[in-house]
């Protein structure tokens, strides 16, 4: 009989020595599948780099970055309460545009592209002006703010994308199919017009308010809105936000680029325009959205902001963009106007829209912006129409504010106007009366998402344009 | 021939290496099952809500039509659930004084969205166990876990019967789930590194088993009220109550 120690003793050996067996064979796995290193030379060069210097980098950031992300990074910078998206806290370890894992950093060129190419539709521009040299010295810095860059555990894995087939051999019938399947319109909406049911009640990681992206609207998509980048954003999520990494549930690579070629059939061609042209019509003008002579008026579309703060915090509005029409003959003027709006809202607060007039192009500077209007009691009256869809009529007044026709103590005269709401558009026809000799020549628009809780001075503004009557 | 030399030369210290390395880890594993020793004592107890209990509130499930339907009675919101002064969804678990390690349990911890709600709606699990999240509605659920030690993930499971598997490796307590498209969808974990939990039930009782005998602090966990300890040494066999309670605020 052998003591019991013994057979442990025992079991222990051969454990150590079926270890070493095991690695033998690994190592010789590995031996093989080493290069060969005279090979390596062939290798093609990396793109050369500089090397980290972090005073380079903390100069460049304090004069690039830290207006908005902070001194620290923690996206308190002295401009950060009035920007909506807010700036990033890059001390938190969580970035948005990656093409690695969920919930792993970003690697080092995410972070080099989100300096270059900037962020559309939010308010971090592009730094392609600055040297490359300091964009890549800024990445070392942006690294250096965050623990998360020295702890292991969130380390970038970069994801495979798989290869783009090209747009002659996307599928777009199978894209649309997995659009429906993988349930994006839950936030995007059915037509990707950010209407989805779950779009009014999303929340970022830190409880703000956040949109999803609206798909008709390529020029918005934060990193951009190539079949590549939709792909990036899809398979690997946007972290710190609702939407979630669909690696595991796309099955393959292709269906994730039909996919990306679908919601790039979704964008719609943006025409930004200074000037609104009406086009002038012979006979009956169109009572209609659909009415065929709306294709005879060139589109204008125009970018949307607001300036609206409480306690020194941006409200937020949801309505970025707007595209007009007009069209006219002898007695009057018709404007279409079409706007993307998650919900649509009659009570109140309700989905509100209104159009300004100024019969003098000189009082633009005068006017100052139109989200600042009225400037000031001494302001000049402007001619407003106020559409609501809680009373589903439109008026008319020249007043020095909107508040009055809003709350209807201006009695205001009686427009005729059509409003219509599907799939997440509201498209809206107003007429006027023409006054040929005096008739305005700047106009603008502002506009209301009542389910937003948008109402007064809370609302989404164009700039002033010239209407030119053709 | 001077590389084939560089290659033997390679081969044979990578060799060394995983051998090394191995021998060790062989050896370290051995040493943890040794420690992994469980005891006959108890911890139990129950944990109470001192004051009035904040009116649960419905959940409005209308944004999705899939979840509404399949729910007769109204759904309420699962924060603050307590009958009779006794509160539900405590996580109790040692805190501090458990000696060595334990093996991590290979049997996956199930997490399921059923309803548009999450089941268990708070649980514990250890540290390198798998965590199996199973959507079975047949809508999007996005899984959005927040953790601030262990790695986050927010990972979309749009079709019924989908199953994703994920590990935590650091040790916290409260990590919460969340899911985005479904607003009032909320779960917390807690990732300990030993078996020694429970979770209070519908009367507010729980029960940790197995420990060895000794002193332990005791941690009561709950998602609005926040956490409590208490002391307490137990003998082999022995088992001790313990009992929480959290004011209502």
């Amino acid at each position: 009989m052998l003591p019991v120690s013994f057979h442990k003793r025992f079991h222990g050996f051969r454990r150590v020595f079926f270890g070493c067996a095991l690695l033998c064979a690994a190592g010789f796995l590995t031996w093989l599948a080493l290069p060969d290193p005279t090979a390596l030379g062939k290798e093609p060069p990396l793109p050369p780099r500089p090397s980290p210097n972090l005073t380079v980098g903390k100069e460049a950031f304090e004069n690039n970055c830290a207006r908005c992300h902070g001194l620290t990074g923690a996206g308190d910078g002295m401009d950060s309460k009035r920007m909506y998206p807010h700036p990033r806290n890059l001390a938190a370890g969580i970035f948005k545009f990656r093409t690695t894992a969920s919930g792993t950093l970003p690697t080092d060129e995410d972070l080099f592209r989100t300096i270059s190419g900037g962020l559309p539709g939010s308010r971090m521009p592009e730094f392609q002006r600055l040297p490359e040299e300091t964009r890549w010295q800024l990445v070392y810095y942006v690294k250096s703010l965050s623990p998360a860059f020295q702890q292991g555990n969130q380390k970038p894995e970069p994801v495979d994308f798989g290869k783009d087939p090209g747009p002659k051999r996307a599928d777009l019938k199978r894209g649309k199919e997995l659009y429906t399947q993988l349930g994006c319109a839950a936030c995007h909406g059915n037509l990707g017009r950010a209407d989805g049911p779950s779009a009014p009640t999303l929340v970022d990681n830190w409880g703000q308010p956040i949109r999803p992206a609206d798909l008709t609207h390529g020029w918005s998509y934060r990193a951009g809105s190539s079949p590549r980048d939709i792909v990036e954003r899809v398979l690997a999520g946007i972290d710190g936000t609702p939407m979630p990494s669909y690696i595991d549930a796309i099955s393959s690579k292709e269906d994730a680029w039909h996919l990306a070629y679908y919601i790039q059939s979704l964008q719609e061609k943006p025409r930004w325009n200074r000037s609104l042209e009406a086009v002038k019509l012979a006979g009956a003008l169109p009572a209609t959205a659909d009415d065929p002579q709306w294709q005879k008026a060139p589109r204008t579309d125009l970018r949307l902001s607001n300036t609206l703060y409480r306690e020194g915090e941006l409200l937020p509005t949801t309505v970025t963009s707007i595209s007009a029409q007009a069209v006219y003959n002898d007695q009057e003027i018709v404007f279409r106007l079409a706007w993307h709006d998650p919900n649509e809202t009659g009570t109140t607060p309700p989905d509100a829209c209104a159009l300004l007039f100024a019969s003098d192009r000189h009082l633009k500077g005068q006017l100052g912006s139109l989200r600042g209007w009225p400037a000031s009691a001494e302001a000049p009256a402007l001619d407003v129409c106020y559409w609501s869809a809680e009373k589903k009529t439109a008026r008319e007044a020249a007043v020095h504010g909107m508040d009055g026709l809003e709350i209807g103590t201006e009695p205001g005269q009686p427009l005729w106007s059509e409003a219509h709401f599907s799939d997440g558009e509201w498209t809206l026809l107003v007429k006027r009366p023409i006054r040929p000799s005096s008739e305005p020549l700047l106009f603008g628009v502002a506009v209301w998402n009542g389910g937003n809780g948008e109402q007064g001075r809370r609302r989404s503004n164009s700039n002033w344009v010239d209407l030119v009557l053709e | 021939m001077k590389a084939l030399h560089k290659k033997s030369l390679s081969f044979a210290v990578s060799l060394l290496v995983l051998a090394l390395a191995t021998g060790w880890a062989l050896a370290a594993g051995t040493a943890t099952e040794a420690k992994a020793a469980t005891g006959t004592a108890t911890v139990s107890g129950t944990v109470t809500l001192g004051g009035p209990a904040p009116a649960a509130e419905k959940i409005k499930m209308a944004a999705d039509p899939v979840c509404l339907q399949q729910h007769k009675e109204p759904v309420m919101n699962e924060m603050v659930v307590a009958n009779g002064g006794k509160l539900q969804n405590v996580i109790v678990y040692v805190k501090d004084g458990v000696k060595g390690a334990y093996p991590t349990p290979t049997t996956p911890v199930v997490i399921n969205q059923e309803g548009c709600t999450y089941h268990p709606h708070v649980f514990a699990i250890q540290v390198g166990q798998p965590l199996e999240i199973l959507n079975s509605d047949s809508t999007l659920h996005n899984i959005n876990a927040q953790p601030k030690l262990n790695k986050r993930f927010n990972i979309a499971q749009p079709m019924k019967g989908m199953k994703t598997v994920k590990t935590f490796d650091q040790v916290e307590v409260g990590v919460p789930f969340k899911c985005n498209v479904h607003p009032w969808m909320n779960a917390y974990a807690a990732v300990l590194n030993h078996p020694f939990f429970g979770v209070t039930d519908s009367s507010g009782s729980f029960s940790v088993s197995g420990l060895p005998a000794g002193t332990y602090t005791i941690e009561a966990w709950h998602e609005k009220y926040g956490t409590q300890t208490q002391s307490v040494t137990v003998a082999d066999g022995e088992t001790k109550q313990v009992s929480f309670t959290f004011k209502a605020s």
